[in-house]
């Protein structure tokens, strides 16, 4: 919103030395925050009245003309200009070299500067309204029209600003700041604040006294959602422009002045933040009535927007029908036209939350419907119409009102809080004496009165619509009045009962860092819910997961049951820049299922587990490695991040795996994830291009971090082991996990076999068909002695030779 | 022979002087002293000649033998102390090669970690809780009456199928984390420190400060007698110690649902220090949260008597805290999943 400083003056007498940045500052620490400050005069910088002396032809082109301007420095300037109104004797703006305006008001401002117009010397520029941004103020007929001051008789050489008076600061306040504050909506609710800070006095609005008419017919079908509305039907007036002085002032904040009639309106809404409306008195029959609409009855708006009405939405009716929505916008019956001159003046209160549906159903959003639904105080009605009434005396002496009503049944309650001193001084952690206490609040229209221990307050009718009833906001007026600034900062005192310690919060981060740092993957965070043509690709069917009622896409409406579907998303978009990467996420799946909550038994949440997945890309060649690369993260994970182990079984395939290369990852009995490779036919249908894809998931939920580290300590052999490569055929459907379960069979006592492990494997031209070569790496050692060649070799032989026996193992040099 | 002896002898001392590298000074030594060396090769000649000349010559061999030896191992420490073996043109700004894989953990995350070791260090527990949630805990528990601006404002994404009427059946995405800090404090017993980092969603229109998705990490304290100013003193603290130095923080008016007072917490800003530049808009702050003391309906919600306990709240935008740590313009890359943006925060 943005305020004109002088206009705020009109209710404040802020001294003439205030530092606006103080002030600026000021009411951003306490009240609302000042986005911007800016001297309006600033912007006609070097932008004096002209007056035109002689308008001459110009020699080379037909549309230009010189003209000889004074602008009273000792010089009379030829100025080449192609205005199609220009006179001798003309008062005109003159934008003297160095001075900015927008050329034919588009774009940015550019300097003007000396130059030659089709070979003739010009001086500056003689300017039309929409280049030094006045067209609001001075509408044109044609396009080049230039501005004419004539009729405002100033003297050449006048500073344009001083001439209209612009020396003003116009303040830019962000309306987020003061969405719960309905009565900062107008220069006099930021007026009355300043006052409070500075302790200065505000001027009060007297109220309004119709004297002796008749009653206006007036109606309140729901006093719920309209608690007041007053009318007052006056004639004597007609449609001409407003004051000079009004409409810059609204244009200064932003408004287009229109004409008298709803200037005033605009006037008085930027002032008091009250809208009201003026109604052709001669297109309304019978009298107002403000009811719910009819389902479907039909009303045009004054944007020619033509509605279709719930029961939901408050008009205001006539004898025939709907002729405006209320606290949104007049209909285009009942308007302001050419010919008007009576009237019905409306000032009423809405409901806040009413308002505010209407206006969104209709995507009609107002001034004054953006007031409303800030819960305006109905008392604010009788300042509104007493400042309205106050104008309109002013620019139709010969106004008469003919008729008059306020029907307000229920008046509003000013809300009263008692305060108890002791908690006060608690939790502001100081005393503020209670005549510095007694002053602020008064200023802000709070009436106080102490007792020994207590304090209490009767809050403004303006305060009284939801924004004041606790007694912790009586602490906020007192604080941010006092100045938040002004408190010294406190330590933090507590108490030491024990040190912290999350288990499961600190393995998850755990894994995150394990898979990130040592397993060199990135994690990535995709949105919940997954795309339709992922999900068909993937998870096949929908069955038991959860459903968005408004979802961001019509495609993206399913919300995640499992990981793996935005991670298959995010490989068909790095594929196209990466050949081979490795990704995770960590984040909840949720499924239909499992209603429960463990803080309410009455709410009934569904399953929602942490999962972690992975993804492993990388060119289709590579899936045996692919596949022991992810599998080596998995295996690893629980070593490194210090929790209970895993299993592979093979029980349940996921629907997305191959057939052959997939693994279940189990945590004793429980099931807790899946390793496989993506399976062809959902690649394909997930759009991946070139790339194999392993992926892993686990249920986070489900693991079991140990309480502390479980590594022991083995002494270091005395004696070295040595290792020892053995190569053998074996059927190619031998599993490793076989052959290295019966090499382990031969560890005993009486052995120096420890352990085996696996090199590497080999099908191919060099070996038999149907066969494999397995070699592995045998390690040998012993406590006591360092062993022979021949202690080796008679060690290793027999495992080779159980091998032979047990799984029909072959000696590869045959 | 003599001659044979200087010639062997003038060769080797300037290969040996050459020498610079104890490889070479080996080779020099091998193909002198060696089995098949010059001056071996020379000893084995000695019986052919005149017996009487044999004495000197054997002399003149070893003195040779002893001198060179003695050559050798003076270089051979001269190159150990003060040489490099690796050529003078070896070229150190060549690229270190990587690490074998590169990977990293989300900016939001870093952020994120960064946050509970500093609030960790203070005391405070780290609390998660789930996405989906009830409207009851999401407005009704914390009296925001039906229609309430507060509760539109925050366009929620509903789950389909689970609005029956009752506010403890109807899910959602969760809009904000209160109501589940709220479950929090059901489920403890005050005093409570705690932070509770988490997404939430919001059905909005996306652009590059919007996002459907945001990451938030709430920070509360509740306790008997705690003030605001001490509330500046949490802020400030942790501010300092995840930017690594002193940080100017103002709280200044402001209002939000959960919060009475309300502050909108400001921090000085860090590129320009405090005196204007684009990245601040010019005003020297950046607006970094809203906080305040927690509003008593959140109290009463967790089963608190307001009047007895205070404390102090304050929601970190973790999407805001990363734009500006790493000057980042467009919000919607954080969910991007795009790794040519994810890798330059390695």
């Amino acid at each position: 919103m943005k305020l004109s400083l002088n206009w705020i003056k009109d209710y404040v007498k802020i001294p003439d030395d205030m530092d606006l940045k103080q002030l600026a500052f000021d009411l951003t620490m306490s009240t609302v925050e000042v986005e911007g400050a800016e001297e309006l005069a600033r912007r006609f910088d070097g932008i004096v009245v002209g007056e035109i002396k002689e308008v001459l032809p110009h020699p080379n082109a037909d549309k230009l003309r010189v003209c000889k301007v004074d602008i009273a420095d000792g010089e009379i300037h030829d100025i080449v200009c192609g205005g199609s109104n220009l006179e001798a004797g003309m008062s005109v703006v003159v934008a003297c070299p160095g001075a900015m305006v927008r050329w034919h008001g588009e774009g940015e401002p550019v300097e003007i500067k000396n130059t030659k117009l089709r070979g003739v010397a010009s001086f500056g520029m003689i300017c039309a309204s929409v280049e030094v941004g006045l067209a609001d103020l001075f509408p044109v007929n044609d396009d080049h029209e230039i501005m004419d001051l004539t009729s405002f008789g100033i003297p050449a050489g006048t500073p344009l600003a001083k001439a209209l008076d612009l020396d003003d600061i116009i303040l830019e306040i962000d309306n987020k700041s003061m969405t719960n504050r309905p009565d900062l909506w107008g220069h006099y609710g930021i007026a009355r604040e300043i006052s409070a800070l500075y302790d200065l006095p505000l001027t009060q609005l007297k109220p309004f006294d119709a004297g002796k008419v008749e009653t206006l017919p007036l109606e309140i079908a729901d006093v719920e959602r309209c608690p007041r509305y007053m009318g007052v039907k006056m004639e004597g007036l007609c449609v001409k422009p407003a004051p000079f002085e009004m409409q810059s002032r609204l244009w200064r904040v932003g408004q287009r002045p229109i004409n008298a009639l709803v200037d005033v309106t605009n006037y008085v809404m930027m002032a008091l933040g009250q809208p009201t409306h003026v109604f052709d008195a001669d297109n309304i029959s019978d009298h107002i009535t403000v009811r719910r609409a009819n389902e479907g009855e039909k009303l045009l708006l004054l944007n020619d927007k033509e509605l279709s009405l719930s029961n939901d939405d408050l008009v205001i009716a006539d004898g025939e029908g709907a002729v405006a929505l209320a606290g949104v916008m007049g209909g285009a019956k009942d308007s302001i036209l050419p010919k008007t001159e009576k009237v019905i003046l409306e000032v009423a209160n809405f409901e806040s939350t009413g308002v505010r549906r209407t206006a969104l159903r209709y995507d009609n959003r107002t001034e004054a419907s953006s007031r409303y639904e800030k819960a305006v105080d109905p008392e604010r009605c009788d300042l509104a119409l007493s400042m309205t009434m106050e104008l309109f005396a002013e620019l139709y002496p010969e106004m008469k009102v003919i008729a008059f009503n306020d029907v307000y049944p229920n008046k509003l309650v000013r809300k009263e809080i008692d305060v108890e001193l002791s908690w006060l001084d608690r939790r502001l952690g100081k005393r503020i004496p209670n005549e510095e206490v007694s002053k602020k609040l008064g200023l802000m229209g709070y009436d106080v009165t102490f007792t020994d221990t207590n304090m209490h307050i009767v809050v403004p009718t303006w305060r009284s619509t939801g924004d004041v009833s606790i007694k912790a906001d009586i602490m906020e007026e007192v604080a941010r009045m006092y100045g938040y600034e002004n408190f010294q900062p406190t330590p933090i005192v507590t108490s030491f009962e024990g040190a912290i310690n999350q288990l499961d919060v600190d393995l998850v981060r755990k894994i995150k860092e394990y898979l990130a740092i040592r397993c060199g993957m990135q994690e990535i965070f995709t949105y919940p819910w997954m795309t339709d043509s992922f999900v068909e690709a993937i998870l096949q069917n929908t069955d038991g997961i959860l459903k968005l009622a408004t979802p961001p896409a019509p495609d993206e409406s399913y919300i995640r049951s499992s990981l793996i579907p935005n991670l298959c998303k995010a490989v068909v978009k790095n594929e196209r820049f990466y050949n081979e990467f490795a990704i995770f996420e960590e984040a909840q799946i949720f499924k239909d299922e499992n209603y429960t909550s463990p803080y309410d038994e009455r709410e009934k949440l569904p399953s929602q587990r942490r999962n972690v997945a992975g993804a492993f890309a990388a060119p289709s060649d590579t899936v045996p490695t692919l596949f022991r690369k992810a599998k080596g993260v998995v295996e690893n994970m629980s070593r490194f991040t210090h929790m209970e182990g895993f299993e592979f079984t093979r029980d349940n395939k996921p629907v997305w795996a191959d057939d052959v290369v997939w693994l279940n990852i189990k945590l004793g009995e429980e099931q807790v994830g899946n390793l496989a490779l993506l399976s062809k036919k959902a690649s394909l249908a997930c759009g991946i291009k070139n790339l194999s894809v392993v992926f892993f998931e686990l249920d986070t939920d489900a693991l079991k971090p140990f309480t502390s580290r479980t590594n022991t300590f083995t002494h270091i052999a005395e004696y070295p082991t040595i290792e020892y490569d053995v190569s053998l055929l074996f059927d190619v459907n031998t599993k490793w996990d076989e052959i290295k379960a019966t090499v382990l069979k031969k560890k005993n006592s009486d052995s120096f076999l420890r352990d085996v492990d696996f090199v590497d494997e080999y099908k191919g031209a060099q070996v038999p068909d149907g066969k494999k070569s397995v070699t592995m790496r045998l390690v040998l050692g012993s406590d006591e002695k360092t062993l022979t060649s021949n202690e080796i070799e008679a060690c290793a032989n027999t495992v080779i030779k159980f091998l032979v026996k047990n799984l029909g193992a072959e000696m590869r040099t045959k | 022979m003599k001659e044979k002896l200087m010639q062997i002898y003038a060769d080797a001392e300037t290969r040996v002087l050459e020498a610079k590298t104890e490889g070479q000074l080996q080779e020099v030594k091998a193909s002198v002293l060696g089995k098949q060396g010059g001056l071996t090769e020379l000893l084995k000649e000695l019986p052919k000649l005149d017996p009487s000349l044999r004495p000197e010559m054997g002399k003149a061999v070893n003195e040779v033998k002893n001198k060179l030896t003695e050559l050798i191992e003076t270089r051979r420490e001269e190159i150990r102390l003060k040489a490099s073996e690796i050529p003078a043109d070896f070229d150190y700004t060549l690229p270190g090669t990587q690490p074998l894989s590169m990977g990293g953990l989300h900016p939001i995350t870093q952020m994120r970690y960064d946050l509970d070791d500093a609030f960790r260090s203070m005391g405070f527990e780290i609390f998660q809780e789930d996405d989906i949630t009830t409207e009851y805990y999401a407005f009704d528990n914390l009296n925001f009456p039906p229609n309430h601006p507060a509760r539109e404002s925050m366009d929620t994404y509903w789950i389909e199928g689970h609005d029956t009427g009752k506010p403890e059946d109807k899910l959602c995405l969760r809009p904000h984390l209160t109501g589940g800090s709220v479950r929090y404090m059901q489920t403890h017993k005050p005093p409570y420190r705690f932070v509770y980092p988490g997404r939430v969603y919001r059905n909005e229109t996306t652009d590059a400060r919007h996002e459907r998705a945001f990451f938030q990490y709430e920070a509360l304290i509740v306790d008997k007698d705690f003030t605001f100013t001490a509330g500046k003193v949490m802020i400030k603290s942790i501010l300092s110690k995840v930017f690594g130095r002193d940080v100017p923080v103002r709280m200044r008016a402001g209002f939000f649902p959960f919060v009475e007072p309300g502050f909108e917490i400001d921090m000085g800003c860090l590129v320009c220090g405090g005196k204007g530049c684009s990245v601040c808009k010019h005003v020297g702050w950046i607006e970094i949260m809203p906080g305040g003391t927690p509003h008593p309906n959140v109290l009463r919600a967790a089963g608190l008597d307001p009047d007895e306990y205070t404390g102090f709240y304050v929601n970190i935008g973790l999407d805001r805290l990363v734009m500006m740590r790493y000057g980042v313009d467009d919000v919607r890359l954080f969910h991007s999943t795009d790794l040519r943006f994810l890798e330059q925060f390695h």
